[in-house]
């Protein structure tokens, strides 16, 4: 398994310091927690899809800009046609808010998954002089997000071929079995991921304990500096009309 | 076979963990925060359930949970687990993200007391373990009036007023009562699956 096989950003036309992407990571926490009106998580969305679009990945940008102007299409339909509860209204209510809320940090972990790659990880954070100790589990925890869903849409086809659904109707009715169908098969190659992305590292020298020497060039740049000061402009701004709702003046 | 592979780095140091190890720890803390937000999506929709949510993700984590802690059975990987649950799940609130490192470090204690050997305390550890789901809803607890408005916001006043309405003082020991029940469960479920299926593999 090769380290390097997730993301890159090679046909990007820029290319971030893997550091200003987990700080827009932890920025988006906040930001989705405390933002009472869209306007902060619009202007994020705006900013993170055009990152990801230059960064190279312009499919996946339009795609995720697409499904938020969806979701903000049908919030404002719903303000609008307030007054009228009914069960459609409610379940797409549901639903749009978990997406909304949840929205800003999929789009930080989409922009840090689908365009680093983990050696830049690994060596920009040991730029920093955190202990090698600190960083793999969260290199490989982020480069494992995608392999689970991966290993996810593969059991739900194996299922299927041998006649057991997975739908949310089955998992209620029947949660022990779900259980077990969806998770042994998963961890079972989940481990053998983990076994083969162990022997890779060590072939890579990370298990070490000398210092390590890096092809990358790891350097925050001009374009780093000023995201990193956007990112903490629109955090405080999220965090403001926050307030600011909170005393009944929302925008 | 691996094992063979790898004697010589065991020994230079047991007690530690190893890059394999520290590995092992991020991918497993991958597939949890997975699991845990589908469960907590699938719940979530519906104020009651989505208060209620330490039980479902308690019986069902568990078995990844105790997989984790046997496959490493050193110091730090229920600290690791929990450390990447609090950062993803906790930190747009500060005592939250710190009460779900602090159950962390609690877990890993308790492993420890066991000398990553016992059985029963690899299982007995996902009770504090599973305590951690408390924390995401410590928002609510400590800082009421913010919290429901928000969920004004985002769900709307029905929503909200079913939230408010259930959520009493005594709903942080409900929900610390619901996570100990859900872990109960869950190991008893873990300890069946990993007899029945990894053990037999040689996994752990």
């Amino acid at each position: 398994m090769d380290l390097m096989v997730n993301g890159g950003d090679t046909r990007g036309v820029i290319s971030i310091d893997p550091r200003t992407k987990v700080l827009i990571f932890f920025a988006s926490g906040i930001i989705s927690l405390s933002n009472y009106s869209h306007t902060a998580s619009t202007l994020f969305t705006v900013i993170l899809c055009t990152l990801i679009a230059l960064c190279g990945k312009p499919k996946t940008a339009i795609k995720a800009f697409l499904l938020f102007a969806l979701a903000l299409y049908l919030r404002l339909i719903l303000n609008l046609s307030q007054g009228a509860p009914s069960i459609i209204v409610t379940i797409i209510t549901a639903l749009s808010t978990v997406f909304m809320f949840s929205f800003p940090t999929i789009l930080s972990i989409l922009l840090l998954v689908k365009t680093t790659r983990i050696s830049d990880f690994i060596s920009a954070f040991q730029a920093m002089h955190l202990p090698i100790k600190v960083i793999v589990p969260f290199a490989v925890f982020f480069r494992f997000l995608p392999t689970v869903s991966d290993e996810w849409n593969g059991i739900r086809k194996a299922m299927a071929f041998r006649g057991i659904s997975l739908s949310p109707v089955q998992i209620i009715c029947h949660p022990w079995k779900t259980i077990e169908y969806i998770l042994i098969p998963m961890l079972f190659s989940s481990i053998s991921v983990m076994e083969e992305l162990a022997a890779a590292s060590m072939a890579r020298g990370l298990d070490v304990d000398i210092k390590r020497s890096s092809y990358e060039v790891v350097k925050l740049r001009f374009i780093d500096y000023m995201l990193i000061v956007m990112i903490i402009m629109l955090t405080g701004l999220s965090i403001f009309l926050g307030m600011l709702a909170r005393r009944g003046m929302a925008i | 076979m691996a094992k063979k592979e790898l004697s010589n780095t065991e020994v230079k140091s047991d007690k530690k963990m190893r890059v394999k190890e520290l590995i092992f720890a991020g991918a497993f803390g991958a597939i949890y925060i997975v699991i845990m937000l589908a469960v907590v999506m699938l719940f979530g929709t519906v104020p009651v359930l989505y208060l209620i949510t330490p039980l479902p993700v308690g019986i069902v984590c568990a078995t990844i949970y105790e997989l984790c802690v046997l496959k490493v059975r050193k110091f730090g990987a229920a600290l690791i687990l929990g450390t990447l649950f609090a950062i993803t799940t906790s930190s747009g609130y500060l005592p939250g993200l710190f009460m779900a490192l602090g159950v962390a470090l609690v877990a890993e204690l308790v492993l420890l007391a066991g000398k990553y050997k016992s059985k029963k305390i690899f299982l007995i550890s996902y009770l504090v373990f599973n305590l951690n789901m408390v924390c995401p809803f410590a928002n609510l607890h400590f800082n009421r009036a913010g919290f429901l408005s928000m969920a004004t916001e985002y769900y709307g006043p029905e929503y909200a007023n079913s939230v408010a309405s259930m959520a009493t003082s005594w709903l942080p020991l409900a929900q610390i009562g619901l996570a100990l029940l859900g872990a109960g469960i869950g190991i008893l479920i873990a300890s069946k699956l990993i007899k029945k299926h990894f053990a037999k593999a040689g996994i752990v």
